[in-house]
């Protein structure tokens, strides 16, 4: 952090200081509607589209609702269990994936690269009947597995683990190589060390995708004991009015879990830092 | 280089000779082959069954009328003529157009802005950080509601502070004119935390030392970041620009979120192609005119991704 | 890696394919045989969005539960409700139907009903309607369900359109129940003269959708307008809608109407109820609404307003129960429908009384069940439905999904897009004429 070469103390620190009221700024604007919807949570129902911020009578009633009306706990349940699955086999397979398209040679690398490369511009609107079809013909309809597996299967994360592998120094791996190691070892013990930071991002995103998924759970699952959040944040509409109040204080419950999980994994991102110890 | 029984440095300690590889004679030339096939089997399996298939059913749908009721007629190029006629069609093409334009660099840049101001590890930057990617942990049904309550006419405290400046008669969401900007506006304060992510990522993988050498040498910060950062950013911004390309035509967020504001309107100024083939689709059963309008999306994305590649010089910016 | 080598003797890989085949077949030409071992044991599954897990008013999901527990227990072949989350915008419905597999029963509005029956979905119920009750439903109610005289949909309720306005914003501007406009330039001076710096005067739906096309029609009918006429082209250019365009257009560009509403115009709470708009354009469910979730708010009502020279017509929605033609059991299905709505039974006509009166708050679809509930429509804000706003109802179009479209961008054109109404009206029309000459499904009415 040395840049007392060419700045004063004190300009570094106005300077500093400056940036940080930005930030302190941009913050501000980008949390408001987020305070907005909490606020929502501790309203009641008439009040939820006065614009007022503050509720008159802030209570726990609507969180109350929301966790014993409705099995919300079960649906977390699901969410996380949906989620978690998806981002660990995921990442498995991504890894090996953009392993084998950046450090392998193998015939027709190139032409699968481009087929996976073609998959990314396609998205679930458009698939969404044909996939339901070979998904119902497999039998997975209304099961984990049905949530699970077709969720898995992404071109986003093969793509940007492929560059980061790219990038990787070729040091360690060929060292491993002349040793005689096979290339699962080399997979397993030098290349996934190495990922931590790349892979505790993915790790994050993956995971909150899923967690507020909407689209496929409510297509694929019937069964309310399958229901993810946000399939059952939507129970919450109803015919001609929806109880708006409820449906905050659960993505408020919704939310929680994964702003933990954010702060937490930021600390991996940050500390394993340069592990690539070559550079 | 052929695998030799004497172990040459201390990591080699620990790694099991592929003594069964050996066995079965296969050259190391043909251990990477296999290794390679196999690694990257689970995941081009898996595209190919439930993307690959999905997706060509999906496309040739375009050249069949599909009642939605079990009725397929092939009718060939009927529904591409449909579309042609279609002015809301060419509506929705030119919103696309102009979302795409609009929102690809105003994520590069809220990305890249963001992760410059908190790319230094401390705890303000932390919290800072877990503030700009919030938006994030929140269904994109309550963010539409909340954006709906703030740019409520007239009474919505976006629309009473357009009044404090003395902008009046502006429906921030009702007017043709605005709808769209205040759509781009919500997305881009979805996502911006997302591509700060991966622009801290990229960042990091910058080394100090070129910073520091870069000062001894004189160089002032602008300097730096046009010189240093820029350049060696150039992987990450390829694939943010890669990425925020398919999202603002054919993903989630162009989709989702004006499915919840705004759904099209007013007067279709939001309704964006993809929204276009979702309402065909599941609200009046054309199935296929549906399919037909998805490829031409998917034509949309292949030539904007050719001449994102060929802007970036076919993204040649490895370092091997 | 020798073929033989844990295989019996004898066997070798072609026979176990072969086999393989055998029994294949053999095993899907027998499945219809296992099909029908199993047919006494057939639910229907009948898909809604009341019961039983909806948020849907507990008086609403124990009617449904109550009908599916009945039939059950008088029936070998069971009901079974399905609640589908996000009935109405979701695309579970669409899927299932296109993937093959739609469900037995389920509900559609008459905006729906010609993309379903076009699309052979629905099953032809008229023949488990007694030719008595077939007339106990006026035609207002029932011609939309109809083809050819056949009828493939039972309706629910009946929910005409009518004002709602808050009496505390009257009252604050000193009027009172007598001021209530009876004719559109007294609604529009109305509406100005009710907006202050912080509330509307008045509000119309202004998202595109079917609702929003379903609260304008009855502007257009009040002033003879029509979608097709007899000749089977496109009536839709004519004064009558060009005033209705205008009357919208009017609202708004005069400051009376907000552009964009709250959650939704058919939500009262969320608009009326927080003090968004001084008079809402609502439904008769307004009513149940504003007195479970805004009970502070004291409302009043007032019929449509008409044009100079008009006639009074309101427009009546309400969903309708429909069975599947291609369905597991389609004559069960029917037998149902039947049986829950349109029998005349005793118990029949009560359950529609009691989904009308005290589940929700709607008009019944039955002359019968408007008789047996003398009691709940001869009081209170039902009253002033059933005597003031219903009589002049006329039932929701039903109109194909294109159609549909091209209305709806002509409204939003005139309201939002700053068109000209008498452009909008022309440029729908003409498109309008282009769809009805390649279209042979069954006719808009």
């Amino acid at each position: 952090m040395s840049s007392a070469v060419f700045f004063s103390r004190r300009q570094v620190d106005i300077v500093r200081i400056v940036w940080m009221l930005v930030a302190l700024v941009l913050a501000a604007m980008t949390v408001f509607p987020l305070l907005w919807m909490l606020m929502i949570s501790f309203k009641a129902q008439a009040e939820v589209f006065q614009p007022v911020l503050l509720p008159k009578a802030p209570s726990l009633k609507n969180f109350i609702y929301v966790l014993t009306e409705v099995p919300f706990v079960r649906y977390l349940f699901n969410s996380f269990v949906v989620s978690a699955a998806i981002t660990i086999i995921a990442l498995w397979f991504h890894t090996m994936a953009g392993y084998a398209l950046a450090r392998l040679r193998f015939p027709g690398r190139e032409a699968i690269f481009l087929a996976i490369f073609s998959t990314f511009l396609v998205s679930l609107p458009v698939i969404i009947v044909p996939l339901f079809i070979l998904v119902r013909a497999m039998g997975m309809l209304d099961s984990y597995a049905g949530l699970i597996v077709p969720a898995i299967f992404n071109a986003f994360g093969i793509f940007l683990l492929r560059q980061y592998y790219l990038s990787l120094p070729r040091e360690l791996e060929e060292a491993a190589i002349i040793d005689g190691a096979s290339y699962w070892r080399i997979y397993w013990s030098v290349i996934l060390p190495l990922s931590r930071p790349i892979v505790a991002s993915l790790a994050i995103l993956f995971f909150l995708a899923n967690w507020n998924s909407f689209l496929w759970p409510l297509t694929v699952t019937s069964n309310q004991d399958l229901w993810v959040v946000q399939v059952g944040i939507a129970s919450f509409r109803s015919q001609y009015a929806s109880s708006w109040q409820y449906i905050m204080a659960a993505s408020t419950i919704v939310a929680a879990p994964m702003l933990l999980i954010f702060i937490v994994f930021q600390k991996q991102i940050m500390e394993s830092i340069k592990t690539s110890g070559l550079k | 280089m052929p695998a030799s029984h004497a172990s040459i440095s201390t990591a080699a300690a620990t790694s099991d000779p592929p003594i069964a590889a050996r066995r079965a004679g296969l050259t190391n030339r043909q251990r990477e082959v296999l290794a390679g096939y196999l690694f990257i089997a689970p995941d081009f399996i898996g595209l190919f069954v439930f993307v690959g298939i999905p997706m060509v059913l999906a496309l040739t749908m375009g050249f069949f009328d599909v009642n939605g009721f079990g009725q397929f007629n092939f009718v060939g190029l009927a529904n591409y003529q449909k579309m042609l006629g279609d002015t809301v069609f060419w509506q929705c093409l030119r919103v696309t157009l102009l979302y795409m334009v609009l929102l690809v660099p105003s994520l590069y840049v809220s990305g890249l802005g963001l992760a410059l101001l908190v790319q230094r590890s401390n705890r303000f930057n932390t919290v800072m950080r877990s503030i700009f990617f919030a938006p994030q942990m929140v269904s994109l049904v309550v963010i539409g509601l909340v954006w709906q309550l703030l740019s409520a006419d007239k009474v919505g405290v976006l629309s009473r502070g357009l009044a404090a400046l003395g902008i009046t008669g502006v429906s921030l969401l009702g007017s043709p004119g605005f709808a769209l900007y205040t759509t781009l506006l919500v997305t881009v304060w979805f996502l911006m935390g997302f591509y700060m992510l991966i622009f801290i990522g990229g960042l990091q993988d910058i080394p100090r030392e070129y910073y520091e050498a870069a000062e001894i040498d004189g160089a002032g910060r602008v300097q730096s970041f046009w010189h240093i950062t820029l350049p060696l950013l150039r992987p990450t911004s390829f694939f943010v620009l890669l990425i925020s390309l398919v999202a603002s035509v054919a993903g989630s967020q162009a989709f989702d979120l004006i499915y919840v504001m705004t759904k099209g309107g007013p007067a279709n100024s939001t309704s964006v192609l993809i929204f276009y083939v979702y309402q065909q689709a599941f609200q009046y059963s054309a199935f296929g005119y549906a399919a037909a309008m998805a490829s031409i999306v998917v034509v949309i994305l292949m030539l904007a991704t050719a001449v994102l590649f060929l802007m970036t010089r076919g993204g040649r910016f490895n370092y091997e | 890696m020798s073929n033989d080598t844990n295989m019996p003797r004898g066997w070798n890989r072609r026979d176990i394919l072969r086999g393989s085949a055998a029994l294949g077949a053999a095993g899907l030409a027998g499945l219809p045989l296992i099909g029908n071992a199993y047919a006494q044991a057939k639910t229907l599954n009948f898909w809604n969005f009341y019961a039983p897990d909806s948020e849907q008013p507990k008086a609403q999901q124990d009617w449904w539960t109550k009908m599916a527990a009945d039939w059950n227990a008088k029936s070998e072949t069971k009901v079974e409700l399905d609640y589908l989350v996000d009935y109405m915008q979701g695309n579970k419905l669409s899927t299932s139907f296109a993937s093959g597999q739609g469900p037995d029963l389920f509900l559609i509005s008459p905006g729906d009903f010609l993309r379903y029956y076009n699309g052979g979905a629905l099953l032809d119920l008229t023949p488990f309607i007694d030719a008595d009750v077939q007339k106990d439903f006026p035609d207002a109610v029932m011609g939309t369900r109809k083809v050819d005289g056949k009828i493939y949909g039972v309706p629910m309720e009946v929910e005409p359109m009518a004002f709602y306005y808050s009496v505390k914003a009257f009252e604050d501007a000193g009027l009172n129940e007598n001021d209530v406009p009876k004719t559109w330039d007294e609604l529009l001076e109305l509406g100005k003269k009710l907006t202050t710096a912080d509330r509307y005067g008045l509000l119309f739906q202004t998202d595109a959708g079917y609702y929003q096309n379903f609260t304008w029609y009855p502007f257009m009918w009040q002033g003879g307008g029509e979608f097709q006429g007899a000749d089977g082209k496109s009536a839709f250019n004519s004064p009558a809608t060009v005033a209705a365009l205008k009357l919208w257009k009017d609202a708004i560009d005069s400051g009376a109407a907000p552009r964009q509403v709250n959650a939704g115009g058919f939500d009262m709470v969320a608009n009326l109820g927080a003090g968004y708009c001084a008079i809402q354009n609502c439904g008769i469910w307004g009513i149940a609404a504003m007195k479970q979730n805004a009970p502070d708010t004291p409302f009043g009502m007032f019929k449509l307003p008409i044009p100079t020279g008009g006639k009074y017509v309101t427009v009546g929605g309400g969903w309708a129960f429909v069975a599947n033609a291609k369905g597991k059991d389609p004559d069960t299905a029917g037998k149902f429908i039947a049986w829950a709505l349109a029998s005349k039974e005793q118990d029949s006509v009560q359950r529609v009384v009691d989904w009308c009166t005290v589940a929700k708050s709607d008009m019944p679809p039955r002359q019968s069940a408007i008789e047996a509930g003398k009691a709940a429509y001869g009081q209170g804000e039902l009253k002033f439905f059933a005597d003031e706003v219903y009589p002049g109802a006329r039932g929701e179009p039903r109109l194909p999904p294109e159609a549909y479209k091209i209305i709806s961008d002509a409204i939003q054109a005139a309201q939002l897009g700053g068109i000209e109404p008498e452009k909008a009206a022309e440029d729908a029309s003409k498109q309008l004429d282009a769809f009805l000459a390649t279209y042979k499904g069954a006719p808009m009415l």
